[in-house]
């Protein structure tokens, strides 16, 4: 009983301390975000919402691209 | 310049570019099309290059230069017409191949607005600048020598190995737009505004706009004053070096692909000095370096026979502003280095047999003689300020008015040079 009683207040303790130094690794607050910021974002508007979804972003730009043609005077020789 | 990737051309940084004034309109606005989320959908209708439109994309709040934009140089390429004309002489019926030859050669150096101030020029595979924020200044490398790179470009940055760069450049950093200033670009200058050709009308950019001392000879460097205080002499005569001539370009339409391409023969560097063929009040000088072109009789053969019947009436080595200034140049570093040197000067037998006629306007009989000569020289008498004519051979030749005729080796001298050694008291 007492060896049972031990290691179970052996373990609220691991836990307990674990807890502690887990809180005390997390990075301190640097304070709110800058709200400014945010309130100074750009918003896209309505009417360009679909063509700004597809233009800012990269993957779906490179999905959707049509093979580019040849270079228009890709045979010539010399300095142009 | 490395071409971009075809996603990266089209990217827009919505952060940077909503913030703008450009920003504050949709996208529809200028590009048309429509807001949906399928690409062809989208894109049908959509006008890639508003800028082309100026009257109606750009005249809003950019009323001024929209007006003006459409007569400047970057705009109507009227210079390709000047010289192609009188080349051709000006055959009406070989017009319809020459406006081929043009569409699909040259017409791609048309610029927009927009090539300028938020994409690469089409020229040169086009994409965005910045995510699609508008430039006041194009970006030098990305914009200007994008397209004037193989010259100008070259000579500026110096890219011409053993060639250093320009000292504007290279000491000052300054960029194209510090001597070509908006206003001249747009067309909203005197000389610029419809101009038939960039070397018609003001010299502008001029190099005494910023070095004024040079023009009234009161900088106390003799040699500016010994060489009428820039009149004489263009600029670039002593202070630009070495710099690429080209030979024989050809253009055609491939077999293979259906696009056009050229051909180049020769690249080489030069430095020559000839007899300047647009000598006018502007641009005043007897003595500029020249550069050749590589136009040759047969360059648009493929498009019809005989297109350039009347090529004899222009020189292939022509007027040029080298984009490479030094203070001290292999030329300048004494005034034997350049009189009594026809290493540095257009002589007949530095010119190909066929191109001597187009070429007799610039073309120097002969390096300046020793300067002793020329200090030595008998100055004119002070009544010859008066005098009507400046034919100074009607009376020299022949002794007329009991005036000392010129010695024989004055024989291979021109008439017009005379008063380059003997001068007014």
């Amino acid at each position: 009983m007492n060896k049972n009683f031990l290691i179970g207040t052996a373990l609220v303790l691991g836990l307990f301390f674990s807890s502690c130094s887990a809180q005390a690794e997390m990075p301190a607050e640097t304070g709110t975000p800058a709200e400014t910021e945010v309130e100074a974002m750009p918003t896209p508007s309505v009417e360009s919402g679909e063509c700004l979804a597809c233009h800012t972003d990269k993957q779906r730009l490179i999905d959707t691209a049509k093979p580019e043609e040849a270079d228009h005077e890709a045979e010539s020789k010399g300095v142009g | 310049m490395a071409p971009l990737e075809p996603w990266e051309k089209v990217l827009v940084n919505s952060e940077a570019f909503l913030a703008t004034d450009h920003g504050e309109l949709t996208c529809i606005e200028c590009h048309s099309g429509t807001n949906v989320a399928d690409k062809d959908s989208a894109h049908a209708g959509m006008v890639a290059s508003p800028s082309e439109q100026p009257d109606v994309y750009c005249a809003e709040c950019h009323e001024e230069i929209s007006a003006a934009y459409p007569s400047a140089l970057h705009s109507t390429q009227a210079g390709y017409w000047t010289t192609l004309n009188a080349r051709n002489g000006n055959v009406p019926e070989d017009h319809p191949a020459l406006d081929t030859m043009f569409n699909n050669h040259c017409a791609t150096c048309h610029t927009s607005c927009g090539e300028c101030h938020v994409s690469q020029p089409k020229n040169v595979g086009g994409g965005l600048f910045t995510g699609h924020v508008f430039e006041k200044t194009p970006p030098m490398t990305r914009s200007c020598t994008a397209c004037h790179g193989s010259r100008v470009g070259n000579e500026f940055l110096g890219k011409n190995e053993g060639f250093p760069g320009d000292v504007h450049f290279r000491e000052a950093r300054m960029n194209c737009v510090k001597c070509h200033e908006g206003a001249e670009l747009h067309g909203m200058t005197d000389a610029t505004a419809g101009a038939e050709h960039r070397l018609n009308g003001e010299e502008s950019p001029k190099c005494t706009d910023c070095h004024p001392d040079v023009a009234h000879g009161s900088d106390g460097i003799e040699m500016h004053a010994q060489h009428g205080g820039g009149t004489t002499l263009s600029c670039q005569v002593c202070h630009s070096v070495t710099y690429t001539s080209c030979d024989g370009c050809h253009v055609a339409v491939s077999e293979k692909s259906g696009n056009p391409f050229f051909e180049t023969q020769a690249t080489y560097m030069t430095f020559l000095i000839g007899r300047n063929p647009i000598q006018t009040e502007e641009r005043p000088y007897k003595f500029v370096p020249v550069r050749h072109v590589p136009v040759a009789p047969t360059s648009y053969q493929f498009y019809g026979e005989n297109l350039l019947t009347n090529f004899d009436s222009l020189p292939t080595w022509v007027y040029t502003t080298p984009h490479n200034i030094q203070r001290n140049t292999p030329q300048n570093a004494s005034c034997e280095a350049c009189h009594t040197n026809p290493e540095i000067f257009l002589t007949a037998d530095k010119v190909q047999a066929f191109e001597l006629n187009a070429n007799r306007k610039v073309i120097v009989g002969s390096a300046p003689g020793p300067v002793e000569m020329f200090l030595a020289a008998i100055p004119q008498p002070a009544g010859h300020a008066d005098l009507a004519s400046d034919a100074c051979t009607a009376c020299h030749a022949e002794g007329i008015r009991n005036a000392p005729i010129f010695p024989e080796s004055h024989i291979g001298f021109t008439s017009d040079g005379c008063i380059g050694c003997h001068k007014l008291p």
